[in-house]
């Protein structure tokens, strides 16, 4: 149903030439380009868009979790792609390295070394129904009254006002994001320390019992505090015979000690 | 010179066949994306090429600082020429090999998984330059277009292990996505450090930024995390000494154990492209890519091509940190799982924040002479 | 955009062509001689026993819930080291600020030991 909601709404901004990144809708010129290359995007969007909705459903309704989770990850790509055709190069690329390169990897990490059985989890799936209908209904609603509407955020910029698309995106959302909106940036990191700090919290059980071999500390480590050598004179004198050879050798062996 | 070629191919080969064969009304279409096959298999072809000689490479130079001799039998027409036929009889030798499917793997997961492990490893290519106009897709967000895309590479590592539900195989995932996890991070801000210095994420940008002498190219005032770049690149691909996830002294070979003929050469190609690919970004971002090192000397300098950028001295750059990939297999032991961890988290990203608020520094206040 | 990025769809459409046609070479070219034994889990010559897919580690979590932190954090360096040249030192200044509260999240971290493994 996001991902519903997401393609129309991505979809009626995209036609109507209104772009989205950084700090804002920006009116988009499109005359230059050739109307071909307008319709090959359109070809692009609609297949992606297509497989975009697709995935979201089979999120939903696959049996296996581990599948589940990698229909989401096909999902944000197509997502990516359809940002992408909007011109938004950097939260398209973000939404791929955060998404799917991070956020994803822990989802399949928990489902697969959980290996929950969801057969239980499922069994109240029907009761769920009014609640969904209901969700459903007002994103409907949602969707509608911005298809309809001709004023799809007011108070922003005239467009003219906008610098050019091809300018480098990244560029451009570093400078708003660093003098416009300083304030919001400093409380993501605020939120990041939160987050970390919880992460912690939540998962470190005991103090974890230190047996951890410490480099720096056994690089350092002298001969003399480990090891002392002393000189001893053997209980009793060595017997002649057969014996003889023994001895010589380990008295040799000690010498080899010493001198090293 | 290489455009004229492209040039030359697009309007003698392909644009006849196309007015020819494709349906009126698309053949901007049609010849575009030919164009653009073409394009993608000059960067294919030798780059797989290159794959299927350093594994003949790596088995010569580690036999040779071992004092063996490494493969030398298999040659061409009944000569040896130094054992060049190896890498092909092993490629024809994996393909009429029996690929198993265990009884307990997830089918679907099992096929798709080097798949994923290979399409990533091949498509970051697309965005390397090779020369001043030589790149597929030159885009604004190069670099973090690359950053994207080694994020994708645990997924073949993780859904392999998984979907063999195989003991060795499972722990061998779980270990590298972990360390290539860890990895990341120090990589990422290693990156950050390129980016303040050259100020733009486009890679040919990012070389010409570096123009100058071979002092102004990026290793210097990034000598750090040019290191931490490497390392992390080694630990990365999984490559000695960071192979734990293959171990083959603990648990055989980690996650693609399952995997034979085919299926596991597949896995095999992914790794050696990654290692080309990281040896490629390293000479990029830290090395002037394809500027020449004699630029700007007093006397050498005024040779003529010796001092021109060209693609030849990206290409030996890249054969340099090929080299040290397999220098290092060959040298240093394994290292211990923790040790691993503690280098990736403890050690290198420690040293990549304190660096960006050096390179920061030196950006803004305009050090020369790289930021003058 | 569109034909900027074309060629990496393109690109990555090969890629996985690629590797389709490899495993369908393999897959055909190959022998086809099942037998029980040879499609069991491998084992080291045990017999395989229990389900491969164990519970791990508690610490596996946490390293990927830092991470994912950590890589948000990447994402907010990168606009900000691309415009840094010119929104001199009210951005640096901003950014340090930034890094400094990353980096009390990293001490806490280190001193809590959450990064240690055995």
């Amino acid at each position: 149903m996001v991902a519903l909601y997401q393609v129309m709404a991505i979809y009626h901004f995209g036609r109507r030439g209104v772009c989205l990144y950084g700090g804002g809708y920006v009116e988009q010129e499109r005359k230059t380009k050739n109307w071909k290359l307008k319709m090959l995007e359109q070809v692009v969007f609609y297949i992606f868009g297509a497989v975009l909705v697709t995935s979201a459903g089979m999120v939903v309704t696959v049996r296996n979790p581990v599948h589940a989770a990698l229909f989401l990850v096909l999902a944000f790509f197509c997502s990516a792609a359809i940002w992408l055709l909007l011109q938004a190069e950097f939260l398209a690329i973000v939404l791929v390295l955060v998404y799917v390169g991070a956020v994803m990897v822990l989802f399949l990490f928990v489902v697969m070394m959980l290996n929950i059985n969801l057969a239980p989890l499922r069994e109240g799936f029907a009761g769920f129904l009014p609640v969904g209908l209901f969700v459903a209904a007002l994103m409907l609603t949602a969707m509608g009254l911005i298809v309809s509407s001709d004023h799809v955020l007011p108070g922003l910029p005239p467009a003219a006002a906008q610098p050019p698309i091809d300018a480098a995106n990244t560029e451009l959302l570093g400078k708003t994001l660093f003098t416009e909106y300083l304030y919001p940036f400093e409380i993501a990191g605020a939120i990041l320390l939160v987050a970390i700090i919880a992460a912690i919290s939540l998962t470190m059980r005991k103090p974890a019992a230190q047996r951890t071999p410490k480099p720096e500390k056994q690089v350092v480590v002298k001969r003399d505090t480990r090891v002392r050598l002393v000189n001893m004179e053997s209980a009793s004198p060595p017997e002649k015979g057969d014996s003889g050879g023994l001895s010589q050798r380990s008295q040799g062996g000690k010498q080899g000690d010493n001198s090293d | 010179m290489f455009e004229y070629l492209f040039d030359a191919i697009r309007d003698g080969i392909l644009a006849p066949v196309v007015a020819m064969v494709a349906p009126a009304g698309y053949e901007s279409y049609t010849l575009y994306t030919l164009e653009t096959l073409v394009k993608i298999l000059a960067i294919l072809i030798p780059l797989l090429l290159s794959v299927l000689y350093l594994t003949y490479a790596e088995r010569r130079i580690i036999g040779l600082i071992q004092c063996r001799i490494g493969p030398n039998r298999v040659g061409f027409f009944g000569r040896r020429v130094w054992g060049l036929g190896q890498p092909i009889a092993d490629a024809v030798k994996l393909l009429f090999k029996e690929i198993i499917i265990p009884t307990g793997a997830n089918k679907r997961l099992f096929i798709i998984a080097p798949l994923l492990s290979v399409a990533p490893s091949l498509a970051a290519w697309a965005v390397v330059p090779f020369d001043d106009t030589l790149v597929l897709a030159d885009i604004n967000a190069g670099l973090l277009y690359i950053l994207a895309l080694t994020s994708l590479a645990v997924y073949g590592v993780i859904i392999a292990g998984w979907a063999s539900n195989s003991k060795y195989a499972f722990l061998g995932a779980m270990r590298s996505a972990a360390q290539i996890v860890a990895y990341e991070i120090a990589m990422g801000f290693a990156l950050v450090c390129v980016l303040i210095a050259a100020g733009s994420l486009n890679l040919g940008e990012i070389i010409s930024s570096q123009s100058g002498s071979i002092l102004h190219w990026f290793w210097l005032p990034l000598l750090p995390i040019f290191l931490v770049y490497f390392i992390s690149g080694v630990a990365e691909t999984n490559r000695a000494p960071f192979d734990v996830a293959e171990g083959e002294s603990e648990i055989v070979a980690g996650f693609h154990v399952e995997y034979g003929g085919m299926a596991f050469s597949i896995f095999f190609m992914a790794e050696y492209a990654n290692m080309i690919l990281i040896s490629v970004l390293t000479a990029v971002l830290f090395c002037g890519g394809w500027l020449s090192p004699f630029q700007g000397l007093p006397l050498i300098g005024a040779i003529p091509y010796i001092s021109e950028p060209s693609i030849l001295w990206l290409l030996i750059k890249t054969s340099v940190f090929l080299f040290l990939f397999l220098w290092f297999r060959a040298t240093f032991p394994r290292y211990r799982y923790d040790q691993i961890m503690r280098l990736g988290w403890k050690v290198f990203l420690p040293i990549t924040i304190v660096w960006i608020v050096v390179i920061a520094g030196m950006v803004v206040a305009r050090v020369p002479p790289w930021f003058s | 955009m569109l034909e900027n990025y074309l060629p990496i769809l393109i690109f990555l459409v090969v890629g996985l062509g690629l590797g389709v046609v490899l495993f369908a070479l393999g897959y055909f070219l190959g022998p086809h001689r099942p037998d029980s034994e040879k499609q069991s889990p491998y084992e080291c010559g045990f017999e395989a026993f229990e389900d491969a897919r164990m519970q791990f580690d508690v610490r596996y979590y946490l390293v990927a819930i830092l991470f994912i932190i950590f890589d948000l954090e990447i994402a907010f360096f990168f606009p900000w080291a691309i415009a840094l040249r010119e929104i001199g030192m009210v951005g640096f200044w901003a950014m340090m600020l930034f890094l400094a509260v990353l980096v009390i999240g990293f001490i806490y971290e280190w001193r809590k030991g959450a990064l240690e493994w055995e």
